[in-house]
């Protein structure tokens, strides 16, 4: 089957310090991942597709160095400003005169937790899927998707062409290899201009979220530990046990 | 009049309390702006839901029926929601963020040419605008969200607003809706659903969450036996979900689910901040721990360093005392 | 497959990237492999890179985005006592001008800048698609070939180059591996950096330090710090944090059986220390063995057939107590074995015999000369006189210096002797004296 991954570039919020450095989108990572496999399993191709600035081409490189095969990126020094509705408008007209078998995205982007572009672009392009998958599979024509839902998970079965977003809780993306990171440098990435876009919506500032309340730490034997926090929850938590 | 329209979902027979949540606010910011609230609801049976609907006091409740909904799908669902945001106009369309909710979201903006602000903590209704605090970067920051578009979709995290019944004149309008279920580009195999009776962990007021800590059927019957007290839900970190112990359906975190209950109890869970953007608007939070530098003890409102293995045990005996007494 | 380099770097710290810098200007073909997740994602550093070889290394340095915190041009030397704190203070507009004669950095910020900087050295020359930094990859071992070293392996991946530039910091595993070091380094040898990054609002910390621009101070300290363990402590201004930190010595800290964390919250707690952090919210805490600068400690060799050793993997760092200088060794050291490496590339001779130029090169820098010339002073500074009395006297004439009463009031000559007497003894001060002056 023929691939196409949507991968974002975000900043890592992982170290305390903030470095500015930028990382793949782990949805993202999740989604090329499981791609590889099914390429692995049944053949085919993965591509991968990503607006954002030029300096995003280190998050393309360590994407093409997991395994894929290629790359289209889509030059938006001003991803910034574009929400995921606007960022659904680029990827469509792109991908509006290429043909993929799958096109996954990941479920949401781990800076602003929109969860939408997925969505919006399956719409666009009219196809049918499925969102926060937590497995797929291939058989024959047909995409078979684990999603979580609610209150369990749904199994559905999607014709190709089809659309899919990833949830990180479907696998551990590969680290990539020597060999992986070396053949990454000769693969293409093919530069691509589009001009539109428009964001629905704006932010307008970000502010912190409110301090929780200092707690208190206690250290000790267990049983008065336990008879410590039952105390604190009786007399003075205020929750009603 | 200009409209708010709230969708009210459903599952397994039953009203989410986060959707009441949000008709709630919708009715609290609708009567200052002069604006009616209209509350829809999809199911193969929507009349057995509309009493539930009623006493949160809508204007309306529009009822779509179709053996579609029997079962979540995001087609048909979409099909609905496109076709009563067509024929009836609102300004706003909101509804609480649940999973269905998720699923549908993006492609309802774009099929109904609306503005979509997802995942909101707060929201307001202004003039001609709709403004909402969102979080971000796994939580650590809000970002004020605006969107001046004449339809805007909002969905809202659950536990952002109380649910608060009020009686009022409510007319009950069926809507017609047809739709093919026939194609066969996309099909419900199979639902596999986490079983059990258990709490539902958005609405439960005491959730009781184990973390790679709990390495056992032993640890993980201690988790129950205190949830059990409380008859609260339990709830799991990502690393413990992996290992098997429990159903991904209990994940709270940025992956998973997001809660805010009375009392959450964090046990063997550390504390990376994409747990914690799922539970630390708990309003008191007890955090075990053996390690007094894991991360989750900035959050707890009481932290207690030590083996949960042991203190779990008497804490259970002593809360029962206490409950007893 | 077989891809042979002309080079393979182990390490992704300063001293492989000042390397790799070398090595891509030189459009020579080769692999730098850090196991962290980025360059600088595992390294910690109270951090003030010392002295102006970042401007060869990076020409207009301070021009460019992202890079080095603040230059620094304000000095300060503590001395402490549990209540007091007497500081020698030196501030000058000569430090203004670049290049600058020390920038504080920010470990994953700065390792990263220049792992960018080198990227894009290779970009543009030759190698473009045939070098590499490779990161989140371990070398577990060295391939050697008849005793000689002829490549590296990686998991399941083995990798061959002409010679390989070990990189690896203090925790030195593959040096050991081919003999070079012994297997395991005695604790006197080593001490524990221990270090937080404390952030501030920008102008907060601009306003509190007197810090216009992007000039910057570095404090050390010496003597209460460090709860009576041998080593002091550190505070430099970032952009908009500082850094302070203790080195402690490993074998000292272990007898005294004290665990560094506790130290550096009672340093912390010092008045002095504590009116400078007033109001600033940790943000990050790190722990990190670091060379004490004794020359005993350095590898048997920092050559041998098909291989040369840089930076703190060699042990090559100074601490004599107004500053560390770890990452300027690093750098140079770094420069040197890259240097040797091009020109035993361009003579097709790999043998031990050619890599000695890296040894003899270094030899004849400030790195071999300044380690040399300043051991005793190492030794001074971990003498136990350092951290108690020293201090104590200092901060006891201090005290009476700056004491005004309504009494008659000693000349300031009385009041060394009173603190003297207090403290320690005239012959022992004189000797650590003389001693001090012939160290320093
Ligand atoms: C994009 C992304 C999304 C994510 N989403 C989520 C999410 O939705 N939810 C989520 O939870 N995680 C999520 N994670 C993963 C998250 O980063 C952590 O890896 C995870 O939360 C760790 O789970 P833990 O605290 O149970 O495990 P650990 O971090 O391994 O912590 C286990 C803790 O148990 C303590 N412990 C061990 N034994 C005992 C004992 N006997 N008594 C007391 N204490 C003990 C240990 O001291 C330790 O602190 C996400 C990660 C990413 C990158
Ligand atoms: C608390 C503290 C404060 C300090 N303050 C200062 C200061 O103010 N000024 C100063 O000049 N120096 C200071 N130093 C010392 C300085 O940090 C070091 O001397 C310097 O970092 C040495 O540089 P390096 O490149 O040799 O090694 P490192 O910076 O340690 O880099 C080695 C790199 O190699 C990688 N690596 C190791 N083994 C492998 C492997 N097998 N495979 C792949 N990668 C590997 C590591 O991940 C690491 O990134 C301080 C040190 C500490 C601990
Ligand atoms: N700039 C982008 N380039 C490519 N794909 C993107 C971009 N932004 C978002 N996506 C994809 O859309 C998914 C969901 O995005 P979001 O709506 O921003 O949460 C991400 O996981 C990506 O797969």
């Amino acid at each position: 089957m023929r691939f196409c991954v949507c991968i974002k570039q975000v900043p890592d919020i992982s170290t305390a310090v903030q470095t500015g450095r930028m990382v793949l989108n782990a949805y993202d990572a999740s989604a090329v991942e499981e791609a590889l496999v099914l390429k692995e399993a049944h053949g085919g191709t993965v591509d991968l597709l990503l607006v954002g600035p030029e300096t995003a081409r280190e998050t393309i490189r360590k994407a093409l160095a997991m395994g894929a095969d290629s790359a289209t990126h889509i030059v938006r020094p001003d991803v910034g400003d574009l929400d995921s509705s606007a960022v659904a408008e680029i990827l469509a007209e792109h991908l509006a005169d290429h043909s993929f078998d799958v096109i996954a995205t990941g479920k949401q982007s781990q800076d602003t937790d929109s969860g939408l572009a997925g969505s919006m672009l399956a719409e666009r392009l009219g196809l049918p899927y499925a969102s926060n998958a937590v497995g797929l599979a291939v058989e024959g024509d047909a995409l078979v998707v684990t999603r979580q839902g609610d209150s369990g998970q749904e199994i559905l079965e999607l014709q190709t062409p089809c659309m899919v977003t990833c949830s990180n809780d479907m696998n551990d993306p590969r680290i990539p290899s020597l060999k992986g990171i070396m053949a990454a440098k000769r693969k293409s990435v093919e530069q691509v201009e589009i001009s539109t876009g428009t964001p629905q919506t704006r932010v307008e500032g970000l502010e912190p979220v409110p301090a929780r309340e200092p707690g208190q730490l206690f250290e000790g034997e267990a049983g008065e530990l336990a008879a410590l926090v039952v105390d604190r929850l009786v007399n003075e938590s205020g929750v009603e046990l | 009049m200009s409209r708010i329209l709230v969708f009210v979902a459903t599952d397994g027979g039953r009203i989410r309390r986060a959707s009441l949540e949000v008709l709630s606010q919708a009715r609290e910011q609708a009567r200052d702006l002069g604006l009616a609230v209209d509350a829809v609801v999809l199911s193969d049976d929507p009349d057995s839901h509309v009493d539930a609907i009623a006493a949160y006091g809508p204007d309306r409740i529009l009822t779509v029926q179709h053996g579609a909904f029997a079962q979540h799908r995001n087609q048909p669902v979409l099909a609905a929601l496109a076709h009563v945001i067509k024929e009836t106009g609102p300004r706003v369309v909101l509804m609480a963020s649940t999973e269905a909710a998720k699923d549908v979201l993006g492609a309802l903006a774009v099929r109904s040419g609306a503005a979509a602000i997802p995942d909101v903590a707060s929201f307001e209704i202004k003039g001609d605008s709709v403004s909402a605090l969102r979080p971000v970067m796994a939580a650590k920051q809000l970002a004020r969200t605006t969107s001046d578009a004449s339809t805007v979709l909002v969905s809202v995290r659950s536990g952002s607003y109380e649910a608060v019944p009020e009686s009022g004149e409510t007319s009950v309008e069926p809507i017609a809706f047809s739709y093919d279920d026939s194609d066969p580009a996309m099909v419900l195999r199979e639902i596999l659903t986490a079983g059990g009776d258990a709490v539902d962990l958005n609405e439960a007021r005491v959730v009781v969450a184990a973390g790679r800590g709990v390495k056992d059927q032993e640890g993980k019957a201690l988790v129950e036996e205190l949830a059990g007290l409380f008859g609260g839900a339990i709830g799991a970190s990502r690393a413990v979900v992996e290992l098997g112990l429990f159903p991904a359906t209990t994940q709270i975190g940025q992956t998973g689910k997001v809660v805010s209950p009375e009392l959450y109890f964090a046990v063997g869970i550390s504390g990376a901040i994409q747990h914690v953007a799922g539970m630390s608007n708990s309003r008191v939070i007890v955090a075990i721990n053996k390690d007094a530098d894991a991360p989750i003890f900035q959050y707890a409102t009481y932290g207690l360093v030590g083996d949960l293995y042991k203190i779990l045990p008497p804490l259970i005996a002593g809360l029962k005392a206490a409950k007893a007494g | 497959m077989e891809e042979r380099f002309d080079c393979i770097i182990v390490g992704g710290g300063i001293a492989g990237l000042s390397a790799a810098m070398l090595l891509a200007r030189a459009g020579k073909r080769f692999l730098l492999i850090e196991r962290g997740e980025f360059c600088g994602s595992k390294n910690v550093s109270g951090g003030v890179l010392w002295g102006t070889d970042l401007e060869r290394l990076v020409p207009g340095y301070w021009e460019m985005e992202g890079g080095f915190d603040r230059f620094v041009n304000h000095r300060r030397l503590s001395f402490m006592d549990p209540g007091s704190c007497f500081s020698v203070d030196f501030k000058s507009d000569h430090f203004d001008q670049p290049p600058y004669q020390g920038v504080t950095v920010l470990r994953a910020r700065f390792d990263q800048w220049l792992a960018e900087q080198v990227e894009a050295v290779i970009e543009a020359g030759p190698m473009a698609e045939e070098s590499f930094l490779a990161t989140n990859v371990l070398v577990e071992e060295l391939l050697q070939e008849d005793g000689r070293v002829v490549g590296i392996r990686a998991g399941e991946e083995e990798f061959y180059a002409n010679t390989v530039i070990l990189a690896e910091g203090v925790n030195n595993l593959l040096t050991r591996q081919i003999g070079l070091e012994a297997e395991y380094v005695p604790a006197d040898h080593v001490a524990v950096g221990v270090k937080e990054v404390i952030s501030f609002d920008r102008k907060v910390l601009e306003d509190r330090f007197q810090l216009r621009g992007r000039s910057g101070l570095t404090n050390e300290f010496v003597g209460a710090c460090s709860e009576g363990v041998d080593g002091g402590g550190f505070l430099y201004t970032n952009e908009s944090s500082v850094s302070i930190g203790l080195v402690l010595g490993m074998a000292d800290l272990r007898d005294k059986g004290l665990a560094p964390y506790d130290v550096l919250n009672t340093f912390k707690a010092h008045p002095a220390v504590a009116d400078m952090l007033q109001g600033g919210e940790v943000v990050e805490y790190s722990a990190h063995v670091v060379s004490t600068g004794d020359i005993r400690g350095m590898p048997s060799e920092i050559y041998a057939d098909g291989v040369m050793v840089a930076g703190e993997a060699a042990h090559l760092l100074l601490n004599a107590g107004k500053a560390i200088q770890g990452m300027d060794f690093a750098m140079r050291s770094g420069m040197l074995a890259a240097e040797t490496a091009i020109a035993a590339n361009d003579a097709g001779d790999f043998s031990a015999a050619r890599l000695k130029d890296y040894r003899t090169a270094l030899d004849a820098s400030y790195v071999m000369q300044d380690m040399r010339s300043f051991q005793d002073a190492v030794h001074l500074l971990h003498s136990p006189a350092m951290h108690e009395k020293v201090p104590n006297v200092i901060c006891d004439f201090g005290r009476q210096f700056f004491t005004v009463r309504n009494e008659p009031t000693p000349k300031a000559a009385k009041m060394m002797r009173t603190a003297i007497k207090r403290h320690a003894s005239y012959w022992e001060l004189v000797k650590l004296g003389a001693k001090a002056a012939r160290a320093l």
